[in-house]
């Protein structure tokens, strides 16, 4: 049909929306280039002093780490992902099938506080693991989990892991399974069948959530701030001490610059390289 | 329909399409896919608008008209049953629609329901109705409104071939019962020659021929509709006279007369290509006998009848397949066997020789 | 078909490999419960004693129980909107082209990736320049955006999975365009509708980052009461609302997987 009756109606109302996104990251980036007038909420003039600071080797390190860590819980998000995404989507009986959809869901919709207080509980001096390992007389002392990059990507591959499984998922799921069916009658056995049949046909969805893992794990800030406590500083902790503790919105903005121009170009990367690899898949 | 085109992008779906459906009639529309047969339907309803041409129902102009307002019924080739409605919500729905009080609403429900007998099932889900019941809810609620035409678009597809024959039947029966104009789009000749007042057989966008069953299947004007409907030889003739409205072929020593149509221009002594059904042929008494010769290659049992294909080097295909009852001692020979075949009709259609010989041969 | 041992090795393997990931996944809801029930305030495993205390005082908590109904009051308000919007939306992006379709759907998508300190950080400098003080509209104003992106995809998944005869059945008998959305569109795309409001609502009644930099003191959401607490106190009264949180969010989503089958709205389940 060529006439469109609703189209303003539908329309306008997610247009306010987009415009209303737009303003808030013009907002930032405005904010970026003025100066910062400390001991006021309003920021000064026209400056690229902001961005001069980020040279500094300190927020460099800043910004290393963060990739590093979005890197790290993105590999091992995969690694542990990847199987249970499988047998969410081969599993036979219903209500298991059921309970690990919710299972793996149920994380996601948490919250970042209520998760990452679970895993203080679990990796403190006084915690589970410690406790554990403690009475069962595997080590004397307890062991520093906390505070440390190790428990910051323990945590975050819990957080992002719920996000890797759906996608994950979703590519397995649209797989026909008469293609491993289809190995294992020309001889195949199912590990081979697997690595050469169903492990490429799902690059787009393992590209897709290990991408979108990455830009997640970016954003995450509850989780590096008090299981890093200060020790552990991704950018999302340094933009919070700034606009917070000091008040210098101006250079938080620009961290916040960095750091969507940082993400947008580590994604293209990752696209990029991606790309060769997409022929293996499908399509 | 008058002069209706319609194209998408580069192809052309439709060309010039002209064609008038009388009251009451059961017009098919027949073809291979990609023929332009859908599109033509969704042009009736008014799902696509034509780019040239105009659509009239009942003398009423209805081109500018969007689908709710043109009185059509469709039953869809998946039924398109709405799964959140229940059989009287269904069949209801385009009385609703048209603001019928609910009280004869529902005494016209229950008329349409035994109509297509299935009185009694208001209350189901179509998720809870086999696939036969489905499309006769479907057909009820495409009649219930009493619509200026009824399309449909390859409604038999789905179902199984004994289900369609009976199917078939009745829909035809309720067709005529309530005198309703029908198209009917399908791509299976047997269907289109059992069910329809007319076909027009369609291809590439163009309407080759509109006739009657008879007409388009023993008087084909093309060797496309020739080739589309049933099965067919094809062997080489001579023209041996052009009369007025017919010529004679010669086919070995025999004489047969075919019509002058297709074959335009031609001249006496030219060949031309005679166009057989297999049923017009038959195993000659003795090998020399027969129009043509040639040797068994292999018999096909189809219960009724055997299909018996024989190389003969007169036919375009190097094969002409005759159909015999099964209780013929010809349909047991073995392959190899070498034969006359005669034509058992005066009548055939030839068309102009075609130059090149490459043509998809018969099965098998 | 009889399996050989090595399959049957196999089959073991990969099930226990699932098992750990799952006993991973579940790991930390059953510490804080064991934490939650805890006799004590300072943290042991197992537990010495055990007791309801910390459930009782985290109810009673003021901050907690403030955090709890501005959360209500943001959430309602963000996720309706953002559902009659996003719906909306969906729907021209459907059937509709106009100018602009996919850059719209990129930018209403973008929160996906845009870290939300940025977007918390970017609307509270839009409300300070605009004058707005920090109230309940700016968080909404926010949250709104944030959650769009799932409402759209889930509307949008809904839709596609109509058979589009259905509305041109509609059509044939008569029913004009309002009435096929009325009749026939929106009763099918329920579920869809459905789930993609009970998404919003939990995504935007847990969201922390953003909500830490928009709300104030009294508009202050309970993940960033949560927050405040966690920073100063050690007892377990955090564990107990997060065993609430836990329970709660658990039943929420095996409701609507039960009714509204979650893996179709994920685009997870099989194709065929």
């Amino acid at each position: 049909m060529t006439d469109r009756p609703f189209l303003r109606t539908f329309v306008s109302p997610a247009a306010l929306c987009a415009l209303a996104f737009v303003a808030a990251l013009a907002a930032v980036m405005q904010y970026s280039v003025r100066a910062y007038v400390p001991g006021s909420l309003e920021p000064g003039g026209l400056t690229l002093a902001n961005f001069a600071a980020l040279l500094k080797p300190l927020y460099g390190r800043v910004f290393l780490d963060t990739v590093w860590i979005c890197f790290l819980t993105a590999f091992w998000t995969l690694i542990v992902g990847y199987p249970l995404a499988y047998a969410l989507v081969h599993a036979r009986n219903v209500a298991l099938k059921s309970a690990i959809l919710v299972i793996s869901v149920t994380p996601l919709f948490l919250g970042e506080v209520v998760r990452t207080y679970s895993w203080i509980v679990v990796l403190g001096n006084n915690g589970f693991v410690n406790s554990m390992l403690l009475k069962a007389g595997v080590i004397a002392q307890p062991m520093q989990l906390m505070f440390t990059r190790f428990g910051v990507v323990i945590a975050l591959v819990h957080v992002t892991l719920p996000v890797m499984v759906i996608m994950l998922a979703a590519a397995l799921a649209h797989i026909d399974p008469d293609y491993e069916r289809a190995a294992e009658s020309l001889g195949a056995g199912p590990i081979r069948a697997f690595l050469t049949v169903t492990l490429p046909l799902s690059l787009p969805g393992i590209i897709a959530g290990v991408t979108t893992s990455f830009a997640w794990t970016f954003s995450a800030f509850a989780t590096p701030q008090l299981i890093g406590g200060g020790q552990v500083n991704m950018v999302s902790n340094l933009v919070y001490q700034l606009g917070f503790a000091s008040f210098n919105f101006p250079f938080a903005a620009s961290l916040s610059v960095a750091g969507l121009v940082l993400t947008f170009a580590v994604l293209a990367l990752l696209r990029a390289a991606a790309r060769p690899l997409e022929r293996i898949g499908p399509n | 329909m008058n002069d209706v085109s319609k194209r998408f992008g580069e192809t052309v779906a439709v060309a010039a399409a002209s064609l008038l459906v009388r009251r009451g009639e059961l017009v098919t529309l027949l073809g291979p896919s990609g023929c332009g047969k859908t599109t033509l339907l969704n042009l009736v309803a008014g799902f696509l608008a034509p780019d040239t041409g105009t659509i009239a129902l009942d003398g009423e102009d209805v081109t500018p008209l969007p689908t709710y307002r043109r009185g059509i019924g469709m039953m869809f080739q998946n039924y398109a049953l709405f799964p959140h409605m229940n059989v009287a919500a269904n069949i209801g729905y385009g009385l609703k629609m048209r603001g019928t009080p609910k009280p004869e609403i529902r005494r016209r429900v229950a008329e349409a329901l035994d109509l297509v007998k299935l009185a009694g099932l208001q209350e189901r889900k179509p998720r809870q109705l086999s696939g036969g019941q489905q499309q006769r809810v479907a057909l009820a609620r495409a009649l219930v409104i009493r619509p200026k035409v009824l399309l449909l678009d390859e409604p038999f597809s789905a179902l199984d071939r004994n289900l369609r024959a009976s199917m078939q039947v009745e829909v035809r029966e309720i067709q005529r019962k309530l005198g309703v104009t029908t198209i009917f789009v399908t791509h299976d000749q047997s269907e289109a020659l059992s069910l329809s007042d007319r076909i027009a057989v369609l291809s590439e966008g163009r309407i080759r021929q509109l006739g009657t069953p008879d007409e388009v299947y023993c008087r084909p004007v093309d060797r496309f509709v020739a080739s589309f409907i049933g099965d067919g030889n094809i062997l080489r003739g001579r023209i041996d006279r052009i009369g007025g409205a017919t010529a004679t072929v010669a086919l070995g020593h025999a004489r047969l007369s075919v019509p002058r149509g297709p074959l335009a221009g031609a001249e006496a002594g030219e060949a031309v290509d005679l166009f057989l059904r297999p049923e017009n042929l038959r195993v000659a008494d003795n090998t020399a006998a027969g129009a043509v010769q040639g040797s068994v290659a292999t018999q096909i049992y189809q219960g009724d009848h055997v299909d018996l294909y024989v190389d003969v080097p007169e036919a375009q295909t190097g094969r002409v397949l005759l159909r015999l009852p099964g209780s013929d001692p010809m349909a047991r020979c073995p392959a190899g066997t070498r034969l006359g075949i005669a034509v058992a009709a005066a009548e055939a259609v030839a068309f102009p020789a075609a130059m090149d010989a490459g043509r998809a041969p018969l099965r098998p | 078909m009889p399996k050989s041992l090595s399959q049957r090795l196999l089959l073991l393997a990969a099930n226990l490999v699932v098992l750990a990931i799952v006993g991973f996944l579940v790991l930390p809801a059953f510490v804080v419960a064991l934490a939650a029930f805890n006799g004590r305030a300072i943290l042991s495993f197992p537990p010495d004693t055990w007791s309801w205390r910390w459930f009782a005082k985290a109810i009673a908590y003021e901050d907690f129980r403030a955090g709890f109904h501005n959360g209500l009051i943001v959430t309602g308000w963000a996720s309706t909107i953002a559902l009659m919007v996003g719906a909306a939306f969906a729907f021209a992006l459907d059937r509709y082209q106009f100018r602009f379709k996919r850059t719209l759907e990129a930018v209403l998508l973008s929160p996906l990736i845009v870290p939300h300190f940025t977007v918390g950080l970017g609307f509270l400098i839009v409300a300070a320049q605009l004058g707005f003080a920090r109230g309940f509209a700016v968080v909404v104003a926010c949250h709104v955006v944030l959650v769009l992106p799932f409402v759209l995809r889930s509307v949008y998944i809904s839709l596609r999975n109509i058979d589009p005869r259905l509305e041109l059945a509609a059509a044939s008998l008569g029913a004009p365009p309002h009435r096929v959305l009325a009749t026939i569109t929106l009763p099918l795309l329920l579920p869809g509708l459905v789930s993609g409001w009970l998404f919003a609502a939990i995504l935007s009644f847990n969201e922390f980052t953003a909500s830490l930099f928009v709300t104030a003191q009294r508009t202050q959401t309970l993940p960033v009461a949560m927050y405040n607490y966690v920073r100063e106190y050690a007892d377990p009264s955090m564990a107990a609302v997060s065993v609430i949180y836990i329970v709660v969010t658990a039943v929420l989503l095996t409701f609507a997987n039960a009714f509204l089958g979650l893996g179709k709205v994920l685009n997870v389940e099989h194709a065929r």
